[in-house]
């Protein structure tokens, strides 16, 4: 069984990534020109740091049930679409797109530690952080299809 | 769409205008006649015809021809003023509010029931239901895009379900009833004069290298430039456009102003026409290619709520009769394409991999019930409700609008006004349907549809040849005196080669879309000798 205190210190390497992202968003939202983009990239910001929140309460206690509902699909769109460059006057598709991206490399990140772990519980912890990352990686997927395939012309 | 056809039966409340549903959308038209009479669904029409649906409806309002942005902005201001807008959903999911607000002002109920011919008390009963009775739905057609201010009629719609908060939900939306079968399909797959397939622009380099790389091509030899719109090229016919491959398209029965299509048609050096019958266009062609019928070929059509589905052949083509996708597939290789896809099967599979919208479709999973784009993955199920949380603008935007007539209004010497459309017995310009024997029996002729009080002012009945005659022509045709139209108000089917009502359509373009004011000329009738 892992020690508390290395339980704490993984939870602290998760809130890290979330503040991270939140900064990230923050900046990319005060960045932005397009008033859409921005609103979206507040919404990201703010996002990261209810996702914190939720991980500082289990780093607090540790024997809380550590465990995330695990979406009952992944539609695997994130993973078909190509990475967008940050920049002030991105679409707010590419907005969203970024997003998740990130989710669904944070969730890679997350299954990959866990596919390395040789402690039980510690790879319990890895896989529920990805699939706190999956429900991430959902919702933006979501959004992303009800604006990335316009029918314009 | 942004919606579904089976939400007919999830909304409280339907709204059609511009589309005589249960004759031109049979399928569809049942669907919305099941939601009224089962589920009590409650139906507004507004239609300058008494079609099957208004017979049925909770309130059919007939306006006048070519006035909906001002019946559709009116009955917005009306909901504001009355206060029964949805001010959270347009604070969070909308923009442009105060310019919008501002526009609404010239709605005056007095200009709006001058304009429109509908009364005050109908314009606030239309404004009530639809806003105070739930999820609300959308249906329109080509009476309502048909108009050279046929963008701002669809701007008036899009405003009004947003502010009532119907996009994005189940059972609300806009939702246009495309004209043909496939021409989702068409539009989904580039063929327009400035996308390729899901709507990625030719001006973007990297789509065109995508698409290059695709079909084997040297990306050099692609125009980099936007092309026109169908109605432009025939304007342009014999300058900028020297030859035409017209495909499953007969102009010569469909473009308005007849006269003039053919004096350009004329113009050109080389025409090439693909159909299955030798139709009006296809007699002027320098070359014929005959091309197989839906029975005789295997592809998918897009349906209006985006939907793709199989369609399995079942027929043999008759000798010398090929494919349309083997016919493009090898003029594009004689053309130096190395890598074009000659089958059905390899079209769907290449096609699938440079449209992102329709990458999750397989001819295994579309053989089930087929699928609504977008389908981005071969997990994803499809999309039944398009903005569900967001627009892809992100905030939708409201449009302020101008009411704008049309372009040619009742005068002394043309005092009525004439609309063009179809019959539930034929398609389009007839070329199929009046092939039919059952079809052809049942309606074999055209009719000239005319109110009852201005037949009589012109001492008309029914049965009566008579001449139409606007400024581009005249037709003889017979007359049908029935108070389906309304007074002032004509309308001719364009089915019919004997009696073509394109001779009299006006070529008014929309200034965006480039669509002809079909709906709205001025014309006089009189008894033929």
């Amino acid at each position: 069984m892992m020690e508390v205190e290395e339980i704490r210190r993984l939870f602290g390497i998760a809130i890290e990534r979330e503040i991270e992202s939140n900064e990230f968003y923050a900046k990319a939202a005060k960045a932005s020109t397009d008033a859409s983009v921005k609103a979206i990239f507040t919404d990201l910001a703010k996002d990261e740091l209810g996702h914190m929140e939720l991980l500082e309460r289990f780093r607090e206690d540790p024997t809380l049930p550590m465990k995330m509902i695990k979406p009952a699909v992944d539609y695997k769109v994130a993973e078909e679409v190509a990475l967008p460059r940050l920049s002030t006057d991105m679409k707010p598709a590419d907005a969203i797109a970024l997003a998740m991206k990130k989710e669904q490399q944070a969730m890679e990140a997350y299954r990959a530690m866990a596919a390395q772990c040789t402690d039980d519980s510690l790879k319990v912890i890895f896989n529920n952080l990805a699939d706190m990352e999956l429900g991430h990686k959902n919702r933006l997927e979501t959004l992303f299809v009800d604006i990335g395939y316009p029918e314009a012309f | 769409m942004t919606n579904s056809m089976q939400e007919a039966m999830k909304s409280d409340v339907i709204l059609i205008t511009g589309s005589n549903t249960t004759w031109c959308h049979p399928v569809f038209g049942g669907m919305i006649k099941k939601a009224v009479k089962e589920k009590g669904v409650k139906l507004i029409v507004i239609d300058p015809r008494e079609t099957d649906l208004a017979k049925i409806a909770d309130i059919h309002i007939r306006q006048k021809g070519g006035s909906d942005v001002a019946w559709l902005m009116g009955i917005q201001k009306i909901i504001i003023d009355n206060n029964w807008h949805k001010k959270e959903y347009i604070d969070t999911r909308c923009e442009g509010w105060d310019d919008y607000l501002k526009s609404l002002q010239a709605y005056t109920q007095e200009m709006v029931s001058a304009v429109s011919g509908i009364s005050k008390e109908d314009l606030t009963a239309i404004a009530k239901l639809y806003a105070t009775g739930g999820r609300a739905a959308i249906y329109y057609a080509m009476g309502i895009t048909q108009h050279s201010h046929g963008v701002d009629n669809v701007k008036a719609i899009s405003n009004l379900a947003l502010i009532t908060g119907n996009l994005g939900v189940e059972g609300g939306g806009v939702n246009p009833l495309r004209g043909q079968s496939n021409v989702q399909g068409a539009c989904d797959m580039g063929a327009l004069p400035n996308v390729f397939s899901a709507y990625q622009p030719v001006t973007d380099a990297a789509v065109r290298e995508k698409y290059a790389k695709s079909w084997g091509i040297d990306v050099a030899t692609m125009d980099a430039e936007v092309g026109m719109p169908v109605t432009l090229m025939v304007d342009n016919a014999g300058e900028k456009i020297k030859a035409l491959y017209i495909m499953g398209e007969n102009p010569m029965m469909n473009d308005p102003d007849l006269h003039h299509a053919k004096h350009q048609l004329e113009k050109l050096d080389f025409m090439i026409v693909q159909d299955i019958f030798l139709t009006e266009t296809a007699e002027m062609a320098d070359v014929v290619l005959p091309a197989a019928s839906f029975a005789e070929k295997l592809g998918t059509y897009s349906n209006t709520e985006r939907r793709v589905q199989l369609g399995y052949q079942v027929l043999e083509p008759l000798p010398g009769v090929r494919q349309d996708s083997e016919i493009i597939a090898d003029l594009a290789t004689r053309l130096g394409a190395s890598n074009f896809p000659s089958t059905p099967q390899a079209l769907f599979e290449e096609m699938r991999m440079v449209t992102p919208s329709y990458r999750g479709m397989t001819y295994e999973r579309l053989a089930k019930s087929g699928l609504r784009w977008p389908c981005p993955t071969e997990d994803h199920p499809g999309t039944p409700v398009l903005h569900t949380a967001k627009f892809t603008r992100g905030l939708a935007l409201l449009v302020p609008l101008e009411y704008r007539p049309s372009m040619e209004l009742p005068c002394a010497d043309y005092p009525l006004l004439l609309a063009t459309g179809r019959l539930l017995e034929h398609y389009h310009g007839g070329n199929m349907s009046r092939q039919s024997f059952t079809l052809d029996t049942l309606k074999p002729e055209c009719e000239l549809e005319m109110h009852p009080e201005d037949a009589e002012k012109l001492g008309i009945k029914s049965g009566d040849w008579v001449n139409i005659e606007t400024r581009r022509g005249k037709v003889k045709v017979r007359a049908k005196v029935t108070a389906t139209v309304d007074k002032g108000a004509l309308f001719m089917p364009f089915h019919f080669h004997e009696a073509p009502a394109n001779m009299l359509t006006n070529n008014a373009l929309d200034p965006i879309a480039k669509i002809p004011e079909y709906k709205v000329c001025a014309a006089r009738v009189e008894l033929a000798s």
